[in-house]
């Protein structure tokens, strides 16, 4: 979805003349690559993340979990969901 | 229309390159943080050289700009760092140039970059919400949570643009020292980001610095959230940013869509039966815009990316119903 106004034409010659779609094709390549880049480097960041995550499930139970603003409200073990083996993906 | 998922990139890490497209003088240089497969809107950090000049002109889509070092000469006004351009389709800047040279990131809302040379607006320009302001001169900082839920102290932010309509905004944030907040959020919308200056980290991403650029579609996880010495940012969404918590660090994009809907039902249950009683599969009468439509089959959130370039939303494909059925099972 692209970002912006809608109260307002946006966009006043929406048909991309053949310079434009050709360097929106090489821009779009170019972004497949950073994207495949990123999920690479993601997976690789993947032990690590894991005790991120086990870090945040145990300050939440101890120091406490944002509920709104500055205020905390400490999780009982019984309202943390079960992993049940679901896979700990972050770009989709 | 929809970007995909690009999450985390730093700008540093790659070369600028000369904005060769036809319209454009020679002088600026520009990286690519993202682009819309279908339209070409993008958004960049771009290098204008010093000595660089431009006569009056338009972009055919709207474009916003915030400069972030050296100046502009624009018309006969100087814009420094901070400067932040809203500039509709269409309507013209006078001449600029740059002695010193400048670096901004701007967005192109709706195209791809587009320069007419011209002394005056396009005919179908709309210039009511045409503004030049001086983001980190002219506005305070907002010491308070803006939204309920809210983000924790230490977040604060400067509203640099708002589309009444849709609730799109765009906005500088910055966190404090020291800030950290432990839950993970979610949004309705998708969201932009780009560290000006300074380090946070994501418990899914890790440490983004200075040049950090994120386009994260709607219901991603993010969060929590932390920054040791504090950073300066710009966001943007296209939509309201409501701030769905919570501490499941494995849901998924679908799980948390079908949660945002839940909360819906529960934090404005009348609306809710109301939209369920008409069984509405257009969008309601809007006595503002009379002439809005809505096609559901148009909307791909970018959630997913394919090899290809493709992506799409992971939302059910038809219409159907719960009502007097089973509860689902997961």
């Amino acid at each position: 979805m692209t970002l912006g106004s809608t109260t307002i034409r946006g966009n006043l010659r929406p048909k991309m003349t053949k310079d434009e779609a050709a360097w929106v094709k090489q821009e779009l390549a170019e972004q497949i690559d950073r994207y495949k880049k990123i999920v690479q480097e993601m997976e690789a960041l993947t032990p690590q993340r894991e005790k991120w995550v086990a870090d945040f499930l145990h300050r939440i139970q101890t120091r406490g979990y944002h509920v709104h603003a500055g205020n905390r409200r400490v999780i009982p073990k019984n309202e943390i969901r079960p992993r049940d083996g679901r896979p700990l993906q972050v770009v989709y | 229309m929809a970007r995909p998922h690009i999450e985390p990139f730093v700008d540093r890490d790659v070369a600028f390159k000369p904005l060769t497209l036809s319209g454009f003088k020679p002088g600026i240089r520009y990286k690519t943080l993202s682009i819309d497969k279908d339209t070409g809107a993008c958004t960049m950090t771009i290098q204008y050289d010093a000595g660089f000049k431009q006569p009056p002109g338009f972009s055919y889509s709207e474009y916003e700009m915030l400069l972030m070092s050296g100046s502009l000469k624009v018309g006969d006004k100087v814009a420094r760092k901070g400067a932040y351009f809203f500039v509709p389709a269409g309507c013209h800047l006078p001449a600029i140039s740059t002695d010193e040279g400048a670096f901004a990131l701007i967005f192109y809302n709706f195209g791809p970059p587009s320069f007419q040379e011209s002394d005056r607006d396009h005919d179908d320009a709309d210039r009511s919400k045409f503004k030049i302001i001086n983001a980190y001169e002219d506005l305070d900082w907002l010491m308070t949570a803006r939204r309920m839920p809210g983000v924790a102290p230490g977040c604060c932010v400067k509203a640099l643009a708002f589309d009444e309509k849709t609730g799109a905004s765009t906005f500088l944030y910055c966190m404090v020292p020291g800030f950290w907040q432990d839950n993970i959020s979610y949004h309705d919308c998708a969201e932009e980001a780009y560290h000006i200056w300074g380090t946070s980290f994501m418990m899914q991403f890790g440490e983004l610095p200075t040049g950090g650029y994120f386009w994260r579609p709607a219901y991603i996880n993010h969060g929590c959230f932390k920054s040791d010495l504090g950073i300066l940012a710009i966001g943007r969404t296209d939509g309201d940013l409501h701030n769905y918590f919570h501490h499941d660090p494995y849901s998924t994009p679908e799980e948390n869509h079908e949660r945002a809907a839940a909360a819906v039902a529960r934090h404005k249950p009348a609306l809710y039966k109301w939209i369920l009683t008409h069984e509405h599969n257009h969008l309601p009468h809007d006595f503002e815009h009379p002439d809005d439509t809505y096609q559901a089959t148009d909307y791909d959130s970018g959630i997913h990316m394919h090899d290809d370039g493709t992506s799409h939303s992971h939302a059910h494909g038809g219409a159907h119903s719960h009502l007097g059925g089973k509860k689902k099972n997961r």
